[in-house]
């Protein structure tokens, strides 16, 4: 029975204290030192008051690979040694199985998301709508020096939308985010193909002003020509590709106020036409729709890859050929009809610390930062500034860096939240209806004749 | 029965817990009232609390009404009552004092205490050594003693490694507002109530035999796993049937009542008939409300059928599909497979072994191996396909094209190459039940037939399936479970945005019920597509049991 007693309390003890042990305070790191003063206090000086509390900021952006991992991590611990009282934990998200999106949204939910974090432009007004995150505003207006000017100016018109205005701009009363890069499409190359084909440079003709969508039709077709399983253009199968077309052709997914589906427009009809003839036309030449072009171009088997900056240090790592960029042909609106991708650092509307993070949020988009993460060269930096240019252009391979510089200049669309509806209900209707075009299933004509009166549901 | 005798401090005791039940019922009365006077509270947590409050309440009222009539279920009603409110409070409390965040300091410092119990331990194993010397109670003694100290001394050290002390200071800390006294006095209030009641002398106050006591240690030996069940598999289910009735939207915590809603929305289906096989579906179909799901041919008379929602449709019909392939296809061979590997020929166990290690691999390993194999234009099955045909037709002289197999991006094969891939990795398992089952048939059955002069043939039909029935019904049910849930294979293999492409030809049910849930965040719909999902499943496992009972698998 005594013993019986015995363990009972030992039991008990033990587990009582694992629960002290989980209430000791976990050891804060030792501080970083700060850069010294510039000037040295005076002897007399009063003493300087007892340093606040450390305020833990955790930040989340999505990184492709290890190496922009380690690049965000360096640029969080910089910014950590300089931002007084504030610790900065670094959080990487997304992986094969896990997209950064539902999970940052499923802990938005459980009120565990992190302070900042990163959101793709196109769910700006999904979260801005829904009150998730902040009105960075107030906090912008009374900081000395800050100007939503510094940056592209298409992202940061989605970035001011004032959500019952509708105004836009620096005077609009609304600041969701900062941008933290833009990229547009190239075309990489895959120049031992395009000589074995017999076919023109590429850069040669965007140099004379000839790439249009006849010489890359050309490109393509001499290049396809070489056999069965080489191909002359190759993109993976969603929005940003196919939009290219429809863009460059005059048209777009939306009518000219952005309130309702132009998907069924004369430009947007005629550039998926273009495109189709690309994948099941009479003499087909790109990578088959859906199929992921990646694998094959890396194989040397396709000639021009439609993708933008991200995918520029997987193709320095594992491309075993001769390759660089070009710009997109431009298509019968006399423009390329590029994208302009762009993601912002948003803060958190739950966070407990928004001076905070809008200090971190700067730091994060200061022309120093973005320097750093640019040398990766996975992105180009969203603030406006030929310094910044150079810096970019400088990053090679490709040597052709200016391609993406054209991408910028040449009017892209900016990648743009949908204010007046739902962009994931819409692309949900457009995606697969655009696969069953691409793959024949479905004509020119069935598409044109159904796609807005479904797609018409995702606005409000 | 006579009442028996009854002490003094029992009887105030008992009194003592007629008193408190009541004021807790009281208590949670009150609770109700201002549970609905909270207006920031939502409706689902509001009704939920409210169920839970007036249950204890009324449960209390009774516990109380019994122990004054010296009734046994009193005791029964007051102790799991007590139970579970110490339960509540003490969990409450370490939630509320952050507790459970500790887990990373609990990770870090624990381990290092573990030599230290090390320590411990050789004090046990020492003063256990003392035993030996039974016949010298002076040995025994100082060996007993020696251990005691040593576990002592490695205890106190035990304690200060994995600083026990800061621990109870920041947990002191801690107690900087008046929840955490409300819930620790409410643990200490209903603990000093179990106790009471738990007592032989209450025990015997209020009639208690030794089934009752039995009853009492049965459903404390219970608890961990009915409460477990109750709290994160009955009661989200629950919820979930409510939300499903709702349109709640966890980001904003919105959760209005909308009926049946959801339902209607899910299954709203109309036909309309077609002047001509090519009409417009805008012509014929409110397309403001449907969308054109198939077209049909009746009579020799086209009718298009549109759906409120064509994406759930076409989900059902994609589950539907692929648990009508892939069920057989991974049932069948895993039958053929098993036979095979019940042989007794050498290295049948390595064999065993090389079947089953696609079940033991991830799902999402496996479909990134698998993208790559698809892969139209560099991956190996495209490559055996076009080696074998050119063999051919080098062989035969003839010309036989290249199909170009366009597995994961074209609509008519991407269903297909999901199929391909779960069978083959469930046959491994499914191998493995079947040859469970085979070895539990008797060998003198065998024997009998053979000597009776039937063959392979016959004795794997007449004797080894109808033999293997019971295990067949387990096979085949928990495979069309699994069908009927697909999600993995086509989030990972099928890496479409959105998800279930190409043009939808793979979405699923369950992924459909993710995509609104989790990316949509339209939680109060995709509760009602589990619940449709959750009849599915059970119409038909239901449908299996039955045909099983009445014979057809026997």
């Amino acid at each position: 029975m005594l013993r019986k007693s015995i363990w009972t309390i030992l039991s008990l003890l033990l587990v009582a204290t694992l629960f002290l042990t989980a209430c000791e305070p976990k050891e804060v790191a030792a501080p970083v030192e700060k850069p010294a003063a510039t000037e040295a206090p005076a002897a007399t000086e009063a003493p300087a008051p007892a340093p606040a509390e450390e305020i833990t900021i955790r930040w989340r952006t999505r990184p492709d690979n290890q190496a922009e991992i380690d690049v965000y991590q360096k640029a969080s611990d910089t910014i950590d040694a300089k931002l007084e009282g504030i610790t900065l934990v670094y959080e990487p998200g997304g992986s094969e199985s896990s997209s950064y999106q539902d999970v940052l949204k499923t802990e938005i939910a459980a009120g565990t998301a992190p302070d900042v974090f990163w959101i793709p432009g196109t769910d700006i007004a999904d979260f801005a709508s829904r009150g998730l995150i902040l009105n960075l505003n107030d906090l912008a207006a009374a900081t000395e020096g800050f100007s939503v000017d510094s940056f592209y100016p298409a992202p940061m018109a989605h970035l001011t939308h004032n959500l019952e205005t509708g105004a836009e701009g620096a005077n609009s009363g609304a600041l969701w985010g900062l941008p933290r890069d833009v990229s547009t499409f190239v075309l990489y190359l895959n120049l031992d193909l395009i000589n074995e084909a017999g076919a023109p440079d590429p850069r040669q003709l965007a140099a004379e002003g000839k790439w249009d969508w006849e010489a890359f039709k050309d490109v393509a077709t001499k290049v396809r020509a070489l056999g069965p399983d080489v191909y002359g253009y190759g993109a993976n199968a969603w929005w940003g590709p196919y939009g290219v077309w429809m863009n460059a052709a005059g048209g777009g997914f939306y009518n000219a106020d952005r309130t309702a589906c132009g998907l069924d427009s004369e430009g947007s009809i005629a550039g998926l036409a273009f495109q189709r003839d690309l994948y099941v036309g009479d003499n087909p030449v790109a990578v088959p729709y859906g199929e992921d072009s990646e694998p094959p171009f890396m194989a040397g088997r396709v000639a021009m890859f439609q993708n933008g900056r991200w995918a520029t240090p997987g193709i320095r790592a594992n491309a075993n050929f001769t390759w660089d960029a070009v710009e997109l042909p431009k298509g019968p609106s006399g423009h390329m009809g590029n994208w302009l991708f762009w993601g912002a650092y948003v803060i958190n509307a739950n966070t407990q610390h928004p001076e905070e993070a809008w200090k971190l949020l700067q730091e994060l988009t200061t022309a120093e930062t973005q320097g750093m993460i640019s040398e990766l060269g996975t992105n180009i930096p969203s603030r406006v500034s030929d310094e910044a240019i150079n810096a970019f252009l400088t990053f090679t391979p490709p040597d052709n860096n200016q391609a993406f510089i054209n991408g910028l200049m040449d009017m892209p669309t900016a990648e743009g939240p949908l204010w007046a509806g739902s962009w994931p209900e819409f692309v949900a209707v457009m995606d697969p209806a655009i696969a069953s075009l691409m793959t024949g299933k479905t004509t020119i004509d069935e598409f044109k004749a159904s796609i807005c009166a479904e797609a018409n549901k995702a606005f409000k | 029965m006579t009442n028996p005798h009854i002490d003094n401090r029992t009887r105030l005791l008992l009194r003592l817990a007629i008193v408190w039940h009541i004021f807790l019922a009281i208590g949670l009365f009150s609770g109700i009232v201002l549970v609905w006077q909270t207006s920031s509270m939502t409706g689902w947590l509001r009704l939920l609390l409210t169920v839970i409050m007036l249950s204890g309440g009324f449960a209390s009222v009774l516990a109380a009404l019994f122990i004054r009539r010296h009734e046994h279920r009193g005791r029964v009603t007051s102790l799991i009552i007590n139970y579970l409110g110490f339960l509540v409070c003490s969990l409450g409390t370490l939630h509320v004092l952050g507790v459970f965040l500790g887990i990373d300091a609990l990770a870090e410092t624990f381990p290092r205490g573990i030599p230290y119990l090390g320590g411990i331990f050789a004090g046990y194993l020492i003063s256990a050594f003392g035993d030996r010397y039974e016949n010298y109670p002076k040995r025994q003694q100082a060996f007993r003693r020696a251990g005691k100290i040593i576990m002592g001394i490695f205890g106190v050290l035990f304690l200060l490694a994995i600083r026990t002390l800061p621990g109870l200071l920041a947990l002191i800390k801690r107690y900087d507002s008046p929840t955490p006294y409300l819930l620790t006095t409410g643990a200490i209030l209903f603990g000093i109530m179990i106790w009471a009641l738990w007592r032989k002398d209450s025990a015997n106050a209020l009639k208690a035999n030794n089934a009752h006591e039995e009853m009492l240690n049965g459903l404390l030996f219970l608890s961990p796993n009915l409460l477990g069940f109750l709290l994160f598999f009955a009661a989200p289910l629950l919820l979930s049937f409510y939300f499903s009735f709702t349109n709640y939207d966890a980001t904003t915590k919105v959760s209005d009542w909308v009926g049946l809603k959801n339902y209607i929305s899910l299954l709203n289906l109309t036909i309309a008939p077609l002047s001509s096989p090519g009409q417009p579906a805008t012509e014929v179909l409110n397309t403001k409300i449907y969308d054109e799901l198939t077209r049909i041919t009746l009579f020799g008379r086209g009718f298009i059928i549109g759906a409120q929602d064509k994406l759930f449709w076409t989900a059902l019909r994609n589950t539907v599909v692929f648990c009508c392939l892939a069920v057989p296809l991974s049932v069948i061979p895993a039958l053929l497979l098993a036979n095979l590997l019940n042989s007794k020929l050498p290295g049948m166990k390595f064999f065993r072994a090389i079947y089953f290690l696609p079940s033991v691999a991830a799902v999402v390993g496996v479909a990134l191996i698998w993208q790559w194999l698809y892969n139209a234009a560099v991956g190996y099955i495209n490559y055996a396909i076009v080696s074998v045909i050119n063999f051919v037709n080098n062989i035969f002289g003839i010309a036989i094209a290249d199909p170009q197999i366009r597995w994961l991006s074209d609509t008519r094969t991407a269903l297909l190459a999901v199929i391909i891939m779960s069978a083959w990795q469930w046959i491994g398992f499914n191998t493995v039940l079947f040859l469970a089952g085979m070895q539990n048939i008797s060998k003198e059955i065998y024997e009998a037939a053979t000597v009776d002069g039937a063959s392979k043939w016959a004795q794997f039909t007449k004797i080894t399936i109808p033999l293997l029935a019971p295990t067949t019904f387990f096979v085949v049910t928990t495979a069309i479970i699994n069908a009927l849930q697909l999600f993995e294979q086509v989030y990972v293999l099928i890496n479409t945005e959105p998800p279930g492409g190409p043009a939808n030809s793979t979405i699923s049910l369950v992924l459909y019920l993710y995509v609104k849930g989790f990316q949509r965040f339209q939680q109060g719909y995709a509760s009602a597509v589990a619940w449709v999902l959750f009849v599915v499943i059970f119409s038909v496992t239901l449908l299996q049991y039955r045909r099983q009972r009445g014979g057809t698998y026997a």
